[in-house]
């Protein structure tokens, strides 16, 4: 009896979790002339509050539409099935699906904020910076004075002159400099959650990482939780407490960073890290993904990794895997992965660990 | 690499004028794209330059294969100045059109390098046309499908009838690669080709352009904002890489020392801001003072990166550091290089409060 008890206190444990937003089967579907494609594919996922979970996935994988589920954003004809729950701090949970246009626009705003990569096509060319934090304040109604003293005090945070920034029309400002203003104009209405879909692509590697270590110092002083869109691995890995790898449309694995950058799981993801050019492997070992990403209207049956896999067997193309735990909160998509470490070694990790 | 560089520059420089306002009757400001840059590239060589956005890589890259008019110094290819052979100044070697042909561009976003109204086919053959006018049609549509299958675009006569919108950013990367392979170059610039593709997918297209550099006995000049894919590349093809800092080639080596044994900080830089899979998970602050470059309309007195340096000392607002050699083919434009110079007796400099990083001035 004591057994059981244990058992249901370690599971306890385990799902204490305290979610900020949850994923329930999210399903976004397009009718279109050559079949039903389906672009988000069952994908359950909980962010929990506080944390910063890192979304990897190649370009087409879904990651975008994931992001646009999240906030009730997919654009027609796309339809969007399944829960999406957001959970105040305190206060009654939120089902993000069930809400008005005009609640949901508060919610997207001053909840959950959405940074999406190309800062330029984000602001409006005509008007000075200074004009959109005002707007975006009165729109929501917050205080103009403290509202612009918090503005000043976050584009200071993220390195910039307050007074010349807010002074300037968009494209005076450098692509790095556009960016962090962005990303300044999402936290001013004090949002509990931000989102970010690329948020540093096209912008060299420097500045993608000072704004990686910039997002740091910002989660910290103003206690958001990130989630973090990327198809650059390494970008993200340095920065997210979690993972989660998306593969045609699906989710297949997540875990602490740590966890997937030493033992990931799926055979997709451990080729996906040998893909990566990075400083420290060998050079010779590595090596691109065999094949190419499916195409939504006709998604191999079972598992969609199986026509790619060096681990596949009749099971992965009868049979789609359920997510199986690896080890705690480290869970995986896949019939083999118990495999995969031997069959496919991560060639960042060759030099470190002496032979294997 | 041979006696005779293909393109040699020397002192090279690239100064624009900014437009001015209709009624602006001011002295216009002056980019200094490209500064006093020298630098050799032989047969079968390959350069990668790294470097921030607006550091002038691009520029200094198309100088090279005479794209851009240096405002100074000179651009050589086999011995010839590429600019007196087009203005027929001087005793002219080899004729332009030959020089235009044998150094080649592929642009960072192929999208808008193709035609979208012409079929792949059309796109490759316009280039053997104009070159190879006596060629039969089946023979060049012989060589495009050889081509095509070579980089892995198979059915090759398939691809060969699509549009660029039927084409995925890596294939039509392909096709603007065998299009500038098809003028039989000598250098080819590939300007941030590999960019806009998926991290997981330059990989792939660098070994592409690897073999391909092999079998056609092509250089090229890889421009990059990242420093893995300068190693990969140039460590295959047992080139070098090149550090840009705001018109001024700062560092030239090989890979594994500009990797390894980064002898200029801002170099250091650069290591630092490339990701890595050995992650601890703590993210380090940038080892710089300031994280914007500064406007190369008006660059920084004394060395360039002083302004951001974390090792500056007064020596470096005042001098321009020469290019210093450390070992044979390593080159530095660093004080910290030369053990005996001024700079080691210097005090370090300090930040003014600036207009960048205002201190917590909003705080009381």
């Amino acid at each position: 009896m004591s057994t059981h008890e244990t058992t249901a206190a370690d599971e306890r444990a385990h799902s204490a979790s305290d979610p900020i937003v949850e994923i329930r089967n999210a399903e976004v579907v397009f009718e279109m002339d050559r079949g039903v494609s389906r672009v988000l594919d069952d994908v359950s996922l909980e962010i929990e509050r506080g944390e910063i979970l890192g979304i990897v996935g190649e370009s087409g994988s879904g990651k975008s539409m994931l992001a646009s589920s999240m906030l009730d954003a997919v654009v027609d004809p796309g339809v969007l099935s399944g829960e999406i729950t957001y959970y105040p701090e305190d206060g009654d949970p939120i089902d993000v699906l069930a809400l008005s246009d005009h609640e949901l626009r508060q919610l997207r705003w001053e909840e959950i904020a959405m940074v999406f990569q190309g800062a330029m096509s984000s602001f409006n060319p005509t008007m000075k910076i200074r004009t959109h934090f005002e707007e975006t304040l009165e729109a929501h109604n917050y205080s103009l004075g403290e509202g612009m003293d918090r503005a000043r005090e976050l584009l200071s945070d993220l390195y910039l002159d307050p007074d010349r920034v807010l002074d300037s029309y968009p494209h005076e400002l450098s692509g790095g400099m556009q960016q962090r203003t962005l990303i300044a104009l999402s936290v001013v209405l004090q949002p509990n959650v931000l989102v970010m879909d690329e948020p540093t692509a096209a912008l060299d590697l420097l500045m993608q990482r000072s704004i990686i270590s910039l997002l740091e110092d910002l989660k910290a002083k103003y206690d958001l939780t990130m989630v973090f869109i990327t198809h650059d691995l390494p970008l993200v890995a340095e920065l997210a407490d979690r993972l989660a790898v998306m593969y045609a449309f699906e989710l297949i694995e997540q875990g602490p960073t740590q966890d997937i950058l030493h033992d990931a799981g799926h055979p997709y993801t451990r080729a996906l890290l040998n893909s990566t050019p990075n400083l420290d492997a060998p050079l010779e070992e590595m090596r691109p993904i065999a094949g190419s990403a499916p195409d939504p209207v006709n998604v191999p049956a079972g598992c969609s990794y199986h026509p790619r896999c060096s681990l596949a067997t009749d099971r992965c193309v009868a049979q789609d895997p359920d997510s199986r735990p690896v080890d705690g909160d480290h869970v995986v998509d896949c019939h083999h992965w118990e495999d995969a470490a031997d069959e496919i070694p991560l060639n960042h990790l060759a030099n470190m660990e002496g032979d294997r | 690499m041979t006696d005779e560089p293909l393109v040699s520059l020397e002192n090279a420089e690239v100064h624009f004028e900014e437009e001015q306002g209709l009624l602006d009757f001011s002295d216009p400001d002056v980019v200094r794209a490209v500064d006093g840059v020298s630098l050799d590239i032989g047969e079968k060589d390959v350069v990668a330059l790294v470097g921030e956005s607006g550091c002038g890589k691009t520029t200094l890259g198309k100088t090279t294969i005479g794209l851009q008019r240096p405002t100074g110094g000179s651009v050589k290819y086999r011995g010839q100045d590429i600019w007196d052979a087009k203005d027929g100044t001087g005793d002219v070697d080899i004729p332009y059109e030959e020089i235009r042909r044998s150094l080649q561009i592929i642009h960072q976003d192929p999208g808008s390098s193709l035609n979208p109204n012409r079929k792949v086919l059309g796109t490759l053959e316009a280039p053997l046309k104009k070159w190879q006018p006596n060629m039969s049609s089946g023979d060049r549509r012989r060589e495009i499908v050889r081509m095509l299958e070579e980089v892995g675009m198979t059915p090759a006569a398939d691809y060969a009838g699509r549009y660029p919108h039927q084409l995925s950013g890596g294939e039509k990367q392909r096709v603007a690669l065998i299009r500038a392979l098809l003028m039989d170059p000598d250098l080819i610039l590939a300007d941030e080709a590999i960019s806009a593709l998926d991290v997981s997918l330059r990989v792939d297209m660098m070994d592409l352009m690897l073999d391909l550099q092999e079998q056609f006995n092509t250089s090229f000049v890889f421009v990059s904002h990242d420093l893995s894919n300068a190693r990969y590349i140039a460590s295959h093809a047992g080139g070098r890489i090149g550090v840009m800092y705001l018109g001024e080639l700062i560092e030239v080596g090989p890979p594994e020392q500009i990797i390894n044994d980064p002898q200029h900080p801002y170099t250091k830089v650069l290591r630092w801001a490339t990701p890595d899979l050995r992650t601890t998970g703590e993210t380090e602050a940038p080892p710089v003072r300031k994280i914007d470059i500064p406007d190369p309309k008006n660059p920084p007195s004394g060395c360039r990166f002083h302004t951001r340096c974390p090792e500056a000392r007064e020596a470096c607002t005042q001098q321009s550091p020469a290019s210093y050699a450390n070992g044979a083919s390593h080159r530095v434009r660093c004080f910290r290089v030369d053990d005996a110079h001024e700079y080691w007796s210097s005090p370090p400099v300090s930040d003014e409060p600036d207009d960048q990083r205002p201190t917590e001035a909003h705080s009381t």
